[in-house]
């Protein structure tokens, strides 16, 4: 089964943000406050044990192999026949209205049924997600890999943008593929002690950089009961009981 | 002779014309043939209808396809077909989209209604417009003679009644920003010594293929040119060394193997010192000294007292840090990317020299013409048109008292200093300025002292501009024309001269919307007023055809093959066999047109005064995704960098009880304080400097998005020092202190200034 993921490489990295822009122009991503799919965050200049830092935080969702926005969809499973886009392949899945896509281990929203009760975006570790709420019925939304678009043969918005050709971009099930050389190599994820969810995104570069990632940018950490019993539960069972 | 027109310079100026990018050419429109059209109704931009055209978001100018579907620009992409950027660009260019549909647009001509700088206007006609123009043009030239006409352009839009101002007579028909407030003295440096602009609208430097890069408060990465930088990340990812020299940790020191945070002013004597240390330890590539380049012994005996020791403590530097980096820069000699810089008009006094200094060490390393070293545009064929401009020939009669008099060196290229024409404009010596054509630059956030800009524009007759945006030089103007976005016109075609050479072509890629105009047709209409025969074309595209035409192509041909051409490079030469564009063809590293106007030939360490007892330097520099205070106001790019942050040294915060994000508000020498901003505590700077970034605090309540966020460093920016070859004005001679509340909290001196260094002088009331 594959898995895409994609390693952002710090040394080419400038921190420019047009993979962010170019992200918001692809999926007409609104501009309001905490709303995007793709994001940069500037780190620094920050001591660090190797040394000065000013680095970045180049972010987006991560197609977790245990997504933590998967498990606290409150939306009824449903049964759906997925295709393979290389090799035509099917597969017959009950999927929620958020789910990790079998062919390639993408996460995706199923806009239809996605009922924009906002429990997936407060779970997530990362805060990879947002409710789109400038639509008349909010839904949840992120990144997805540019999904529609590498499923037609082209690559990500954000990586075909990216100035320093600092996103490598490919399958970790391939071991000759570049990113599983890079992960071979040592590019590291976003984890915590905690939170180990198998994040498909990595970040390489020097050391006192990418520890001045880990330090900012640790994933949030939240216990399961947290998640489940957030302080928007009653909100979330109040739209699933109208839904 | 004083003035000559340029366009009859000799071929090494035009070279370096071709370097600046000045070499100027015109524009119009009618719907692009496409080479994509738009398909069915994908997802996201795909299936958009793609045609290929050229940024401007900011001045490097990247080719694009823009995407369009439904009749509305969608997307911005790179030009898959381009060698420098391909399918790239940065933040800026896929926020053009932005620009375009930006609500704020200025959408008709409008009349001023209430006072200058007040910002009320009446919608008027274009008629009205362009008569009322063309009138105050005319009364004002008949009045006080021509060059009372003052006219301040910047970017391509600004290329075509730059001809009108010309043809009127004044000889103030150019006066650039972004040559008297950026790129001037490092222009004329290597002009001087090399005999081209190696820096200028471009900067000939090849870092792909070097083996050691010297950057000296080069903030590649903050400035972002597209195919700079990926020359830049191609050299490093190939194990290229990397020395950076700056008061502040940038993106690229980050990147550095050796990071030298230097006191600010004192770059040359580090430079000087690294010249002799090389000279001394014979670290230079003799048989090309000796075959390429004049002056090295002079060189020699003048730098001859600067001793790393000395330079260690002048620059504040760890004596072995500067020895490792010179060593390591030695070591990868041809092969080094001595990086020319680029905004250089920082100090005013000792801004040529510094840059001088600059091309004598990439001189001496022999990184001249070679690979990973400074090299040579690749000449690319243009043509033409016979409407591009004016039909007849207009010689400009120099006044008896000319404003270039004063600066020697500014003679190869056009245009008054900025400086000059407000001091005339506001004296009326030595002879008077009353109208002001504006066009695409923001005069009060780049010109040093906008204040007394202000001063200088309530004196004119008429000021007038052509604009996209309504910002602080609308504001101030009298007539407004609205001018099309590069999106929405063709205008040129476009050479690029460097590592990977193009021509390609500048066309729209939707319609301009409700009454806006191309800069080509309301140039034809102004010259039509004022009885000149220019632009004879019915539009651009019919003198882009005709110089395509004499290049063997035409716009159907160039858009089937993706709207580009690439051209082989030629940027390399042997070392036996380097034919520098110079009268000699020789490197100058002694320049004897300087010592004639009693200017150092050989740079000379003269210190900027340091900052007076509790206060810091105000330094300043760009963030990626912002031109200027150009992109301020676009709603992308806007969200990702709304405000600006005042840089402060962690041990200075502590010492005077500042936190990161703290509100403050900076207060300059001479009493003038900026809007609030907030503070960012790192050790990544010099406890004698703050940093601002450049562009924020836009004072026009008309930009709704931009409007009083951040603080605007050039309203900190109040004194100046004129720098005597060009006659740009300093813009890193002004110190700050913070206020908090109401409370004047002094900047504590953490590293002293030794003797030799001056202490700049408060005025005391």
């Amino acid at each position: 089964m594959s898995q895409y993921a994609m390693v952002i490489d710090l040394d080419r990295c400038v921190g420019c943000h047009a993979c962010a822009v170019a992200c918001r122009a692809e999926w007409k991503v609104p501009v309001e406050e905490g709303y995007r799919r793709n994001w940069v965050k500037r780190i620094g200049p920050v001591a660090t044990p190797h040394g000065l830092s000013y680095t970045f935080y180049p972010g987006l969702c991560n197609h977790c192999d245990h997504p933590v926005c998967v498990d606290v969809c409150p939306v009824d499973p449903e049964e759906r026949t997925f295709k393979s886009f290389k090799d035509g392949r099917t597969k017959k899945m009950t999927i929620k209205a958020t789910y990790k896509e079998p062919f390639t281990g993408i996460v995706l929203i199923d806009k239809e049924r996605c009922i924009g009760c906002g429990a997936c975006v407060e779970a997530c570790p990362y805060h990879a997600r947002y409710l789109d709420e400038t639509l008349d019925e909010p839904k949840a939304d992120k990144c997805t890999f540019c999904f529609e678009r590498i499923s037609r043969g082209e690559v990500p918005a954000c990586v075909k943008t990216c100035i320093g050709d600092a996103r490598i971009f490919g399958d970790l099930s391939d071991p000759n593929s570049e990113v599983s050389k890079l992960v071979k190599a040592g590019a590291r994820r976003l984890e915590s002690k905690v939170v180990k969810i198998g994040p498909n995104v990595y970040w390489k570069g020097k050391k006192k950089d990418i520890h001045a990632l880990m330090s900012a940018f640790a994933p949030m950490e939240k216990t399961w009961e947290e998640v489940k019993n957030g302080p928007d539960r009653l909100r979330r069972s109040l739209i699933k009981a109208l839904v | 002779m004083k003035r000559r027109d340029f366009l009859k310079f000799s071929a090494s100026t035009a070279l370096a014309l071709a370097a600046l990018d000045m070499d100027k050419k015109g524009g119009f429109f009618k719907a692009a043939t496409s080479y994509a059209k738009e398909t069915g109704s994908l997802p996201g931009s795909l299936g958009a209808k793609e045609v290929p055209s050229v940024c401007e978001m900011c001045f490097w100018r990247c080719p694009i396809v823009g995407k369009v579907k439904g009749g509305r620009l969608v997307k911005i992409e790179g030009n898959p077909k381009s060698p420098a950027n391909g399918t790239r660009v940065c933040a800026r260019g896929n926020s053009g989209v932005q620009l375009v549909y930006d609500p704020d647009r200025l959408k008709y001509p409008l009349k001023r209604m209430g006072e200058r700088g007040e910002g009320k206007w009446a919608k008027i006609s274009w008629d009205e417009a362009l008569d009322e123009v063309a009138h105050n043009m005319d009364k004002v030239r008949k009045k006080y003679g021509p060059h009372a006409l003052a006219y301040f352009d910047h970017g391509a839009s600004a290329e075509f009644t730059r001809e009108i101002f010309k043809a009127l007579g004044t000889e103030n028909y150019s006066s650039e920003p972004a040559f008297f407030q950026c790129v001037g003295p490092v222009a004329i440096a290597y002009l001087n010594t090399m005999g081209f602009v190696v820096s200028g609208t471009r900067q000939y430097i090849d870092m792909a293929n070097a083996k050691a890069i010297l950057l000296v408060a080069s903030h590649i990465g903050e400035n972002v040119h597209v195919s700079h930088v990926r020359e830049f990340i191609e050299g490093l990812s190939k194990g290229a060394k990397l020395v950076v020299v700056d008061p502040r940790f940038s993106a690229a020191a980050n990147k550095a193997d050796i990071y030298l945070p230097i006191r600010p002013g004192t770059d040359t004597a580090l430079l000087l010192a690294w010249i002799n240390y090389v000279i001394q330890h014979g670290l230079y590539e003799k048989e090309f000294v000796e075959r390429n380049c004049i002056g090295f012994d002079k060189v020699r005996a003048a730098v001859k007292d600067y001793t790393l020791e000395w330079a260690a403590k002048i620059c504040d530097l760890d004596v072995k840090d500067i020895e490792a980096a010179i060593k390591l820069l030695a070591e990868n000699r041809p092969h080094v990317a001595v990086h020319p810089g680029r905004h250089s008009t920082w100090y005013g006094t000792g801004d040529v020299e510094r840059h001088h200094a600059l091309s004598i060490l990439a001189s001496i390393f022999g990184a001249v013409g070679q690979k990973g070293g400074i090299y040579f545009p690749t000449p690319v064929k243009k043509a033409h048109a016979h409407c591009a401009a004016c039909s007849e020939e207009h010689e400009i009669e120099e006044p008896d008292v000319s404003l270039r008099d004063n600066f020697p060196f500014v003679e190869p290229l056009p245009g008054t200093p900025t400086g000059a024409i407000i001091e005339a404009t506001l004296t009326g010596k030595p002879y008077p300025i009353r109208l002001w054509g504006i066009n695409g630059v923001n005069i009060i956030q780049t010109i040093p002292d906008p204040y007394k800009t202000m001063e200088a524009i309530k004196k004119l007759d008429f000021i007038y501009c052509e604009e996209m945006l309504p910002g602080e030089t609308a504001i101030w103007s009298d007539i407004v024309l609205p001018s099309a976005t590069y999106l929405e016109r063709y205008d040129a075609l476009y050479a690029y001269d460097g590592l990977t050479p193009y021509l390609t072509v500048r066309q729209p890629v939707i319609d301009p919307p409700f009454e806006v105009k191309t800069p080509y047709w309301i140039a034809k209409e102004l010259a039509k007023r004022l009885g000149l025969k220019c632009f004879t074309c019915e539009n651009e595209r019919e003198f882009i055809e005709e110089e395509l035409k004499e290049l063997g192509n035409s716009l159907e041909k160039l858009n089937q093959k993706g709207g580009l051409i690439t051209i082989k490079p030629n940027p390399y030469r042997s070392p036996d066999k380097l034919e520098m564009p110079t009268e000699s063809g020789k490197i100058l590293l002694y320049v004897e047109d300087y010592e004639d106007e009693d200017l150092d030939p050989v740079p000379r360490f003269v210190p900027t005064p340091a900052p007076p007892k509790g206060y810091a330097r105000l330094i300043y520099g760009r963030v990626p995704v912002h031109t200027f205070s150009r992109t301020m106001n676009n709603l992308w790019l806007h969200n990702e960098w709304p405000e600006n942050h005042a840089w402060i040294n962690d041990q200075v915060a502590k010492k005077i009880g500042i936190k990161d994000g703290d509100e403050i508000v900076l207060e300059n020498q001479d009493g003038r304080r900026s809007n609030p901003v907030k503070a960012k505590v790192t050790p990544g700077i010099r406890p004698d400097c703050i940093y601002l970034p450049h562009g924020f605090g836009s004072k026009s309540k008309h930009l709704t998005k931009a409007y009083g966020k951040g603080a605007s460093d050039q309203f900190l920016i109040t004194k100046t020092v004129t720098d005597p070859f060009m006659g740009s004005t300093s813009k890193r001679t002004n110190f700050v202190r913070i206020l908090k509340g109401e409370k004047a909290l002094e900047i504590p001196e953490l590293r002293p200034v030794p003797k030799e260094i001056p202490r700049f002088e408060l005025k005391r009331a």
